[in-house]
């Protein structure tokens, strides 16, 4: 292999001595292949235990619940108005989830935010707290509140609003800390309180942030209240539930294709408004 | 020849430019008046189409929260501190006011939280795998040609754009009810939204290797195995680490519709029961997912570098 290295094999064999790691090439493919082996012998074994040959039995059951998902019948007993209020509905139901939790973390954020808030302890309470919100997902939020105020919409908001508050107050608090301090000296040195420091140091650095990322979470939000409906939460899942428990599994496509519709509009129009009012460049 | 007619052009707004920028600058505040007022109007019908479609009443609301905070008061553990770490007395029974009482179950809750995190890294793995076959055809500068980059992107969209719990719910009613609905149902989803993000890392990866490989002869596989893989593994490790995260979420709430994990049992314990087990429970989903989290961050930092994460 002379003719093809630049550097006689004396020195070659130095190097080799010198940093062996480099030049132990069977070790690190030793190392990969058993990462692989472990990996392919987890996922095996990990089927195995998840039973996956049952996929083979039920194969006559999967293709008859696909066929009866496609083939459209009776379709003029399907209540549209009933589908299509819920789907109101579940926009509504994001609309007011995602506009409390605004506001609420229009507060709460300016109390875990590092620069407005001096007082650490309640910082990491408040900080603490939020991540308990976070930490429960938006549909055990959705069950605890129609356990606490019943079946409907009104505990669908409350979900969203609780593990949106979560998130909001958190990026809330990060785009404080995140904002140019000249600004914020500025007002103070004027003379102005800390409410005006607040209203003209502040805010106006800080608002097109909030208002797109209210925007965005409006967005998932709409994704999210679709499916609040599979615990009774109100909305378009409700539906959904309903009439798959009653084996009307073309009704259910017709309806989860209605709901992809929308968010796909939803997602486009705030896409719009984010890009031609506050700015945002687009990916 | 007054001041403002320098260039030659007649001046906007008449020859004092003081005035004229007094107008303009009225001009433009109007304009922005009217632009505010209007989007005032079409958030207050929003709100107002809102309110009515889905009844938040204040009277409802009012009536709703004080039945929240009694419903919370009631979760609560009642521990009492003289006989908190107490066990199981002779008769194996547990001292109401102990952790052993509050936590009486947690055999149980542990056995099924290791089954919500199995769930979890199988449907990652299955998921990953499928996304890593689909995102070569699916980013622009990959895919051998039009045809196949607009099936494969139409076919993660339709993965991703269905709820993962909605999959479930399907699965279970084809396959039964049990964690294999889960994972497929969540595999399905993470193959759509892993998929997407691998293309648009492939999408960002340089071509120079690429058209070294076609240069020497290598075929449509070999470009892909030799040219791109090796660039993108990083950010596909990273990305699947998050996936993983995500999933875990995931899977310890695809139990509501009988798909498996400790799911199951939250939605039995607050359906069934009002008391401390519910706390119970949540504080062990919580704990899970933050630990979870944490491990991930690292290995994840230990793949890609703390200062490309960000």
């Amino acid at each position: 292999m002379t003719a093809t290295s630049a550097l006689p094999n004396a020195e070659i064999d130095a190097l080799k001595a010198a940093y062996p790691q480099v030049f132990d090439v069977r070790r690190k493919r030793v190392i990969l292949a058993i990462v692989w082996g472990v990996i392919a012998v987890y996922l095996v074994g990990s089927l195995w235990y998840f039973d996956i040959g049952r996929f083979l039995n039920a194969s006559d059951r999967v293709w008859r619940l696909i066929s009866a998902m496609f083939y459209w019948r009776n379709i003029e007993t399907w209540q549209f108005d009933n589908i299509y209020s819920a789907i109101a509905q579940t926009l509504a139901m994001a609309f007011l989830g995602t506009l409390l939790a605004s506001i609420a973390a229009l507060f709460i954020g300016f109390l875990a935010a590092r620069t407005t808030m001096p007082f650490p302890i309640i910082r990491q309470v408040v900080r603490r707290i939020l991540d308990v919100f976070r930490g429960v997902d938006q549909l055990v939020w959705g069950l605890v509140f129609v356990r606490a105020v019943g079946l409907g919409p009104l505990a669908g908001v409350l979900a969203i609003f609780v593990s949106d508050m979560g998130t909001l107050s958190k990026l809330y608090s990060e785009a404080l800390e995140n904002i140019d301090r000249k600004q914020v000296e500025g007002v103070r040195a004027t003379g102005a309180g800390p409410l005006k420091v607040m209203r003209y140091g502040y805010l106006p650095q800080v608002l097109p942030v909030f208002i797109s990322q209210s925007l965005y979470f409006f967005e998932s939000s709409t994704r999210s209240a679709t499916i609040l409906g599979l615990v009774g939460a109100g909305g378009v899942g409700m539906i959904i539930i309903e009439r798959f428990r009653a084996n009307y599994f073309d009704q259910v496509t017709f309806v989860v294709l209605n709901v992809l519709f929308c968010v796909f509009a939803i997602d486009w129009i705030s896409k719009k408004i984010r890009e031609r009012y506050i700015g945002e460049q687009s990916h | 020849m007054s001041q403002a007619s320098i260039s030659g052009a007649p001046a906007p707004y008449g020859d004092d430019p003081v005035s004229g920028f007094e107008a303009h600058r009225k001009q433009l505040r109007r304009e922005k008046l009217a632009m505010n007022l209007v989007f005032a109007v079409l958030f207050l019908a929003a709100l107002a189409i809102s309110i009515h479609v889905s009844r938040f009443y204040p009277d409802r609301l009012a009536a709703g929260i004080p039945r929240i905070f009694e419903y919370f008061g009631t979760i609560m553990p009642h521990l009492e501190w003289q006989v908190l770490f107490e066990g199981r007395n002779e008769a194996g029974r547990a001292t109401p006011g102990s952790l052993t009482f509050w936590f009486s179950d947690i055999a149980l809750y542990l056995r099924l939280i290791g089954e919500t995190i199995l769930m979890a890294l199988t449907a990652t793995l299955v998921g990953a795998g499928a996304a890593f076959l689909l995102c070569f055809p699916a980013a622009a500068n990959l895919a051998p040609n039009s045809t196949i980059f607009w099936i494969s992107r139409r076919f993660m969209e339709i993965c991703r754009g269905v709820p993962e719990i909605l999959y479930a719910l399907v699965l279970v009613f084809a396959v039964g009810i049990g964690p294999l609905a889960g994972v497929v149902a969540i595999a399905i989803h993470t193959a759509g939204a892993l998929g997407k993000l691998f293309a648009e890392v492939n999408e960002n990866a340089s071509l120079r290797p690429v058209e070294g490989i076609k240069s020497v002869g290598g075929s449509w596989f070999e470009q892909m195995r030799y040219g791109v893989v090796p660039q993108v593994l990083p950010n596909f490790t990273s990305y699947t680490l998050l996936r993983f995260e995500i999933n875990v979420r995931a899977s310890s709430i695809v139990g509501f519709v009988g798909a498996g994990g400790i799911g199951a049992e939250l939605n039995r314990v607050i359906s069934l029961y009002s008391d401390d087990r519910v706390v119970a429970v949540l504080i062990l989903i919580v704990l899970t997912v933050t630990l979870i989290d944490l491990l991930s961050e690292r290995l994840r930092f230990h793949f890609i570098g703390k200062e490309n994460l960000r």
